[in-house]
């Protein structure tokens, strides 16, 4: 299966890309994805690169430059690429290099020089610059050069965008493979492992960043992946919750001191540094200290803060973390009772808080996985390198012009079914409308498809009906019965001033609800005869892109079966491509 | 279940309507079932055909 004697020599990684920091993997000959640390131990590099006395830093030690030396210093980039000035948001760089419109793009004026004058060096240079360190930082570690990658981008990247990353990727001598989304890149990180079984699920991806927040809503059918949804919020991400840590000890500090060290740049830069690294310390610990020598007129400063204290201050941006979930659960026109996993991606799902905030939203069924709830949970700042160095072994054998023939929308864009089709064991004294519907084939199943299931018949055996039927599912709820004192009015998170309680999450589910399977249309029906006491029966489905199916069913163990097909329905205006 | 009496069909079965039409959605091309899914399309296969090969 494996085409061993590929395209020439080709050595490929994963690079997850960010605005605030990235991370390159790779795939061992052992199949497992692996981060790599770069020179200074960092498996988290920030994307940051900074210029003094014409020498480049980069990662950690750039990330150090934007107290004494921002003007040369460029970060928060990776949004910018492809895009022309007005339509960006220059915000998070304010601290650092300003952007600038230069011709038709973004660019940064710093000196990285020996000359005089400052030189402009556009948005794509930079992130040249960056991925040849990280190149650089990979190829070091491997002993090998790398010369292509996987790269991942946010689910809304536009092509404009995709062209000008694959251009700077192209300039840092590095072939970028294929773009892949983050959280699909999250997903696969999951599913690569090799105990991981394949299964249809419904999974909710939140990618939690520095500066912004993705969510994706994924139908994982056969190991395939749709995007049903995504969100994105732009103002939300780990540095609200700096921010937070940040007020929090000024205010502190002015209380003893009378001075506002935000008011001063230099304090300021030194509180978001410290303040990122105390907020870090406490989804560790629950108790983290902040000191930062001469934070403003000479003043040293030390202090520490419990996780109590933070996670009572931080409550409402952790309700919009939960809300921009359950908004994209909602997009995707779903329930949260449908999702069956929550994947928390990026370095703010380290927060403990926000994973157990997650757990009170999602019915108990559901799994959050983040280091706090799920024991077993892969670092959520790797996640999407390690998707992204996992499809790079997949592909770095093929030809360039298979991987582009792959990626055609011919290839891409395939129906999917629309609505559930499931089995109904159909017994002779029950209603047949009450009968139970056990779904086989899920809606929005990329087709074709092939399923196959069992079923176990009466005990006593004899002749059974299985009938095939398209189905959909509703969501019951069920009101408490006893004495509904003080009946708690349905409120909305949203807006619950008062300093929200968490419990508010909690209060809510009064009622039960759960989910029922409503048989709709009938396909198809087959009797098996003299099936024997105790026995099962098997049905394979098989679904054609053009809707048209054949089914099969048959006692386990026994001979025959009945087969049968369904004609495709009449090809209507819109009918597949 | 048992057949409820009275059910009778040719062959033992019987057909009654087709599936609702699908919708069309991308496919995100990432992880080893896609590949084999664009392997299957680009060279017109079936499942069964895929794997005598």
């Amino acid at each position: 299966m494996s085409e061993e004697t590929g395209a020439g020599e080709r050595f490929a990684i994963g690079i997850s890309f960010g605005n605030s920091s990235s991370s390159i993997a790779f795939t061992g000959p052992d199949g497992k994805a692996e981060v790599i640390a770069n020179e200074e131990g960092d498996r988290q590099i920030p994307s940051i690169l900074s210029y003094v006395d014409s020498e480049e830093f980069h990662g950690t030690q750039a990330k150090a430059q934007l107290v004494r030396n921002s003007k040369n210093t460029v970060g928060y980039f990776r949004d910018y690429l492809g895009k022309d000035f007005k339509s960006i948001d220059p915000t998070p760089a304010h601290q650092s290099a300003h952007p600038q419109q230069h011709e038709s793009t973004v660019a940064f004026t710093i000196r990285d020089t020996d000359a005089e004058t400052p030189s402009t060096v556009t948005v794509s240079e930079i992130t040249t610059r960056h991925l040849r360190r990280l190149k650089q930082s990979a190829s070091d570690f491997l002993g090998k050069t790398v010369n292509a990658a996987v790269i991942t981008v946010p689910t809304n990247f536009s092509d404009a965008q995709r062209e000008a990353l694959v251009a700077a990727a192209k300039n840092a001598d590095i072939e970028a493979l294929q773009l892949i989304h983050e959280p699909v890149a999250a997903l696969l990180a999951y599913d690569a492992r090799p105990d991981a079984v394949v299964e249809d699920k419904l999974v909710v991806i939140a990618d939690f960043g520095g500066i912004r927040s993705d969510v994706a809503v994924v139908a994982s059918r056969g190991g395939m992946y749709s995007v049903l949804a995504t969100v994105h919020d732009y103002e939300l991400g780990g540095a609200n919750l700096d921010q937070v840590v940040i007020d929090h000890f000024a205010k502190e500090f002015i209380k003893k001191h009378k001075v506002d060290p935000r008011e001063d740049a230099r304090g300021l830069a030194k509180l978001k540094l410290e303040g990122e690294a105390t907020k870090k310390a406490l989804s560790i610990g629950t108790n983290a200290t902040l000191s930062i020598e001469s934070l403003v007129n000479g003043i040293d400063y030390g202090s520490t803060i419990n996780r109590t204290r933070y996670e009572l201050l931080s409550g409402k941006i952790f309700s919009q973390f939960t809300g921009l979930v359950e908004s994209a659960v909602k997009k995707a026109e779903l329930d949260v009772l449908d999702i069956d996993e929550v994947i928390l991606a990026g370095g703010t799902s380290h927060t403990p808080k926000i994973a157990r905030l997650l757990q009170n939203v999602f019915p108990e069924k559901t799994k959050v996985l983040a280091p706090s709830t799920t024991p077993s949970a892969i670092n959520p700042s790797e996640l999407s390198a390690r998707g992204a160095a996992y499809q790079a072994s997949l592909i770095q054998e093929f030809d360039k012009e298979d991987i582009e023939q792959s990626l055609h929308p011919m290839v891409t864009v395939t129906p999917h079914l629309s609505k559930t089709i499931g089995v109904q064991l159909v017994s002779a004294d029950e209603n047949a409308e009450d009968a139970v519907f056990a779904p086989l084939v899920n809606a929005e199943t990329a087709l074709p498809a092939r399923r196959v299931a069992q079923y176990t018949v009466p005990k006593e055996g004899g002749d059974v009906l299985v009938r095939i039927s398209e189905g959909e599912r509703e969501i019951k709820v069920t009101k408490p019965e006893p004495k509904p004192k003080a009946e708690k009015s349905e409120k909305d998170e949203e807006d619950s001033d008062s300093d929200s309680d968490f419990d508010s999450d909690e209060d809510e589910e009064e009622e039960t609800r759960e989910i029922i399977w409503k048989s709709t249309k009938t396909i198809a029906e087959a009797a098996i005869k003299g099936v024997k006491a105790g026995g099962k029966v098997e049905v394979t489905i098989n679904i054609n892109p053009d809707l048209g199916l054949q089914i099969t069913a048959r006692e386990v163990g026994g001979k025959g079966g009945v087969r049968l097909a369904v004609e495709a329905p009449q090809a209507s205006a819109n009918g597949s491509a | 279940p048992p057949l409820p009496a009275g059910w009778s069909a040719e062959k033992d079965y019987k057909v009654l309507s087709s599936l609702t039409s699908a919708v069309q959605r991308n496919i995100e091309p990432v992880g080893p079932h896609f590949l084999a899914h664009a392997r299957r399309k680009r060279h017109n296969r079936t499942f069964s055909e895929d794997e005598r090969i």
